[in-house]
Parts: structure tokens; C-alpha cells; sequence
């Protein structure tokens, strides 16, 4: 080998240099891909993410917050970044489009009700992220586990109610005890998620029996509309019998006055006479008497006869014929 | 190079490839199984870095709980009724070993868990009323304790027999079978009827009785208020009665004659004809002279 270097020390000279440029070239290239991996570590976590840090598989950092920070490099660090606060929406029934055919595809969204009624519901539940970590590695698929817990619950809460709580007065309860119960599920499953909303969106009777029960929602309209109409009549009704009692009662009273006063003042009209009549009483029996006659006998037809002589009743004829037929007859 | 070169460089390939071999990571969403020409030596479950044996090689399992969907199956229930029923079964490979020497893969897993799940599950529906798996009263729903007990016995089953966990079973959807659903639906149609009817019936027998209680009501104002009245009248008459009787009381005679000729006031008008004879009281003065009135 040294024979062959000693031989070739020209040729060896000339080549030396390009051969340790060689190997320097190659050096600083290293260098800088060395330092290049190392600040490969470097990751940042913005303002809506967490970041969860393992290290050879293993957590190491299960939260990190936003910022700049740094891990070691691939592969002895992963970093994983999640939106800690983002609403997730996973959908429970419901109609989708069916593309191919072009019209809505009723997905299995149909229930049967604690009264054995079938509904069609539609559930939408949003979740968000409460520990990173279960989030990500507890469960294979968190958006179908989150989808079964609340699909779950809501079977059973729906079987022990009547369709028409369901249609009308126990729908927020009914979305209250549902996502209690798909967290409690969720929680036993340790994965990481935190139920936010459940909402019912749609709770509606299948199309074939859906005209009966709009006809019931007309009935039940019906039955309010006469009892409004039945309280009207009372609310009218009521008052004016009172008014129609008031006016009775005034009526009496006005009349019970009118008397009393009335017979006072005959009384002491009658008393006032009665004191003068008896200083004179004869002579006041004769005017009271033809003063009294005087009012009556100008009405009066008057036939005057003697009173030993018979009366002619021609004359009363004679005089009116209608008049004739009528008259009083003689004593 | 030289030939010492040479075997430099390939004892440090062969302990670089010996070194790779033999460290191994496991993530924290899977079980490592560690077997020696086949045979599983031990399960690793901690997640990081660990060392083996060149010579062992890893299998890697999914330790996650994941989701096993059934398909809908019809159970016939102690009455003989029909249900659909589609559940589901939250499950993880606990046991590796034996996961893998039974069952294989993931689907496998599935179709063992859905034998265990469905003797179990239509057993006890069998041996159920609908009315205890769908009812609008609370107390009789016993759905929660049976799957529990299913998950329980499935859950000792799966463990011992394939190395599974099964964490829960639910039933996700109770519904009736297709050829049933038109006759629910003819059943919902009356029963809403029905309920449309009483609602009717319901609001005509309020309004009714709205209405005759007004009624009453009104009567009973109407007729306190004419009891009152009266009274109040009677009493005015009374005590007319009393006022006028103690003054004519004081002079009858007087009372009689003036009252007397007042009633002729009213009686005697202009369709009256009398006759008076001509020695009568007022005439006889006319006929007989000045004399006749002493």
C-alpha cells in the first residue's frame, strides 16, 4: 500500500485537496442536518389547541398550552395538537340526501315511544374535549362512541314517555336527562369528552299516521276556541245580571221612597183637611161633595128624569144609537 | 478500503441492526405481545421505550374501546311481540395472549362477541313482557338491570374465552319489524282520533259548564235581587199601609166620603151616561126650590 502511495505521490498530491473538501463538504452538511433535527423539536400551539407531548408512545406532557415550545425530535417525540374548545356535532336520525337517487333517504330514525308510537327524531349533540389525553387514546372513535352514548339514552328515555310528552311538554327534559345520561355513559368509557348540547331538532310522527295527529292538534284548538267562546259569553252574561240586580234594587227603593212619601204627604194633606172639617163638618161634607161633582158632571152624558116618572129609553136612542146600546139601565 | 475496514463496518451494521432490533416502543393506545418464534412470551401494556431480544419479534394490538354495531335483529318477547332491537357493545382486547391465539383480528373479535351478545340478549328478552322493555310508566321498565346482567355475563365469557373486555352492552334502538309498522300505524290513526274526539268532547263539556254556570249565576243574581226588591217594596207598602191608616183612622167618616167622590173622579168619564133622578141630593135644590137644601 505505501509502495503504491510512494508511486503515485503526484497524483495523490493532486487529489488530496478535493478529497478533504470532500469529507469537510460532507461534515458541515451533517452539521447542519444535525442541527436542522434538533430544531425540528421546535412546535407551536395556537391560542385554540392544547398539545399533548409523548415520548417514545409514552405521555410525557399531557397538556401543553399555546405557545412556542420544544420537544425532542422525530422519533423520540410526538407532539399531538387538539382543539380543546371546538365544538364537535355528531347527528342522531334525521334524513340525508341520497345523492344517487336525489331524494331524502329516512335514515334509521325511528323510535318507539313508552305508549308504542313510533316518531321519527333527530338529535344533534355537540361535544368538545375535556381531558386530552382519554380524548386520544381511550377510545377508537370518539365521534361514533359520543353517537351511541346519546342514541342509547335517548331509546331509552323516549320508551318511557308517551308520545304526546314527547311531541309537547317533556322535550327539554327530555334533552336534559339524555345528555346526563350519554355524560355518565361517556365517563364510564374514560374518553375525554364532555357533552355540551343535546337538542332535539325534530320529533315528529311518521308521515303515514302524521294527518291524525294534526288532526288532533286541531281538535285540541277546537276544544280551546268553544271554552274561550264559553267564557266570553259568561264574562258577558255575568256582569249584566248584575247591572240588571242593581237596577232592580233601585228600582224597590225608588219605589219604597215614592210611597212612603206619597202616603205622607196624603196623610197630612187628608190630616190638614180632616182638622178643618171637623170644626165645620156639614158644610164641608156639601162642598167637598159638590165641588166634587162639579169635576165629574161636565164628562158625563147626563139624563135627568123625574123621580116618580118612567124613563123613555128612545131618548137615549134617539140621541146616539151606539150610545143607546151601551147605556145603563135605569135603577 | 482495507479488509480490517470492511469488518469494522460490518460488525457495526450488524450490532446497529441487533441494537434495532431489540428496543421497541409502545404507544399508549395499544399492547404490545411479545413472541419468540411464535410463541407469545409476555404482554407489554405500559406505553415508552422498552428492550427485548433481538430474536423476539412484537405483535401490536388496539387497546382502545371501540364500538361493535350489530345489525337490528328481531327478538320475540314473552308476549309474543316483535321488537327490533339494535344495540350495541363498547369493547377492548384486554388480554392479548389469548386474543390472539382465539380470535385473530378485530372482526373476529365482532362475530364472537355478537354469538356471546345474542344468545344472552334474546334470551332475556324472551323472558320479557313489551311492557317492561317499552312503557310510559317509569316503574315497569326493567331494561337497564337486564343489560347490565348481559354485560356482567358476557363481560366473564368474552374474558375468559377470547381475551376480551366487553364494557357495556345498550340497546341503542327499540322499533317493531316492517310488516308490523302498518298495523302501529293503523292502531296510531284511531288512537289519535280517538284522542282528537275527547278533546272535542272535552272542551264542548267545559264550555257547557262555563256557560250553565253563567247561567246560574245570573239567575241567582237576578232573583236575590228581585227577593230584595220585593221586600224592599213590601216594606214601602207596609209603611204606606201604616201612614195612611193612622190619619184616616183619626176620622173615618171623612175618609169615606172623600175617597168616595175621589174613585168617581176616575171611575165616571165621558162614556158614561147617568141618569140622576131630580130630587136627588145635588138636583134637588134645581127642582124643588131653594127650601130643599136646608
Amino acid at each position: 500500500m505505501s509502495t503504491v502511495q510512494t508511486l503515485d505521490l503526484e497524483s495523490s498530491a493532486e487529489t488530496e485537496t478535493p478529497r478533504r473538501l470532500f469529507w469537510t463538504r460532507k461534515r458541515r452538511i451533517a452539521a447542519w442536518i444535525l442541527a436542522a433535527w434538533i430544531l425540528s423539536g421546535t412546535y407551536i400551539v395556537s391560542t385554540d389547541q392544547q398539545a399533548l407531548v409523548t415520548r417514545w408512545g409514552r405521555v410525557v406532557e399531557p397538556r401543553v398550552g399555546s405557545g412556542i415550545h420544544y420537544a425532542l425530535p422525530w422519533p423520540i417525540d410526538s407532539v399531538f395538537r387538539l382543539k380543546v374548545n371546538q365544538l364537535r356535532r355528531t347527528v342522531i336520525g334525521g334524513d340525508i340526501p341520497d345523492t344517487v337517487l336525489g331524494r331524502l333517504q329516512p335514515v334509521s330514525s325511528q323510535f318507539l315511544s313508552g305508549d308504542q308510537n313510533l316518531l321519527n327524531i333527530r338529535v344533534v349533540a355537540q361535544y368538545s374535549v375535556q381531558e386530552p389525553r382519554d380524548f386520544l387514546f381511550n377510545t377508537a372513535d370518539v365521534d361514533r362512541t359520543v353517537g351511541v352514548a346519546v342514541e342509547s339514552a335517548l331509546a331509552r328515555r323516549v320508551a318511557h314517555t308517551s308520545v304526546d310528552d314527547i311531541l309537547t311538554t317533556e322535550k327539554s327534559a327530555i334533552q336534559y336527562d339524555v345528555l346526563q345520561e350519554a355524560q355518565t355513559t361517556l365517563n364510564n368509557y374514560q374518553s375525554g369528552a364532555i357533552i355540551a348540547s343535546v337538542n332535539i331538532e325534530n320529533a315528529a310522527p311518521p308521515a303515514e299516521a302524521a294527518d291524525a295527529f294534526r288532526s288532533v292538534a286541531g281538535a285540541r284548538s277546537d276544544a280551546i276556541r268553544i271554552v274561550n267562546e264559553a267564557e266570553g259569553y259568561a264574562s258577558d252574561l255575568v256582569p249584566r245580571a248584575r247591572g240588571q240586580a242593581a237596577q232592580l234594587l233601585d228600582q224597590s227603593r225608588a219605589y219604597k221612597e215614592d210611597k212612603i212619601n206619597h202616603a205622607t204627604g196624603d196623610a197630612s194633606r187628608f190630616e190638614a183637611v180632616a182638622a178643618e172639617y171637623s170644626k165645620a163638618p156639614k158644610v164641608t161634607e156639601t162642598r167637598v161633595y159638590v165641588e166634587a161633582m162639579e169635576q165629574i158632571l161636565p164628562k158625563l152624558k147626563k139624563l135627568i128624569v123625574d123621580s116618580n116618572g118612567n124613563l123613555d129609553l128612545t131618548l137615549i136612542g134617539a140621541d146616539k144609537p151606539p150610545v143607546s146600546q151601551s147605556g145603563d139601565a135605569p135603577k | 478500503m482495507t479488509f480490517k475496514n470492511k469488518f469494522v463496518w460490518l460488525v457495526a451494521a450488524v450490532a446497529a441492526v441487533i441494537a434495532y432490533l431489540s428496543f421497541y416502543t409502545v404507544r399508549e393506545t395499544e399492547f404490545a405481545l411479545i413472541t419468540q418464534f411464535g410463541r407469545p412470551v409476555r404482554t407489554v401494556s405500559d406505553a415508552g421505550l422498552h428492550v427485548k431480544w433481538f430474536y423476539q419479534s412484537i405483535l401490536r394490538f388496539d387497546r382502545r374501546l371501540r364500538i361493535y354495531n350489530p345489525r337490528p335483529s328481531e327478538f320475540l318477547t314473552r308476549d309474543k311481540k316483535n321488537l327490533v332491537i339494535e344495540n350495541y357493545v363498547a369493547w377492548r382486547i384486554d388480554d392479548p395472549g389469548r386474543f390472539v391465539q382465539t380470535v385473530g383480528d378485530v372482526s373476529a373479535g365482532e362475530m364472537r362477541l355478537h354469538d356471546i351478545i345474542w344468545s344472552d340478549l334474546s334470551a332475556a328478552f324472551g323472558n320479557q313482557d313489551l311492557e317492561s322493555l317499552v312503557s310510559a310508566s317509569p316503574g315497569k321498565l326493567h331494561t337497564t338491570a337486564l343489560l347490565d346482567n348481559i354485560t356482567a355475563n358476557g363481560d366473564r365469557t368474552a374474558l375468559a374465552q377470547y381475551g376480551i373486555h366487553i364494557a357495556d352492552v345498550r340497546i341503542k334502538r327499540l322499533n317493531l319489524p316492517e310488516q308490523n309498522k302498518e298495523s302501529v300505524f293503523a292502531r296510531m290513526r284511531t288512537e289519535r282520533e280517538r284522542i282528537a274526539m275527547q278533546y272535542r268532547a272535552e272542551g264542548e263539556e267545559q264550555a257547557l259548564t262555563i256557560r250553565a254556570d253563567a247561567d246560574r249565576e245570573k239567575e241567582e243574581i237576578i232573583s236575590t235581587a228581585y227577593k230584595d226588591a220585593e221586600k224592599t217594596r213590601g216594606e214601602g207598602d207596609a209603611e204606606a199601609t201604616r201612614i195612611y191608616g193612622q190619619a184616616y183612622s183619626k176620622n173615618p167618616q171623612f175618609y169615606k166620603l172623600v175617597r168616595t167622590l175621589e174613585s168617581y173622579k176616575k171611575v165616571l168619564d165621558d162614556k158614561t151616561t147617568i141618569i140622576l133622578g131630580s130630587d136627588s141630593e145635588l138636583l134637588k135644590v134645581l127642582t124643588k126650590g131653594e127650601a130643599a137644601a136646608r
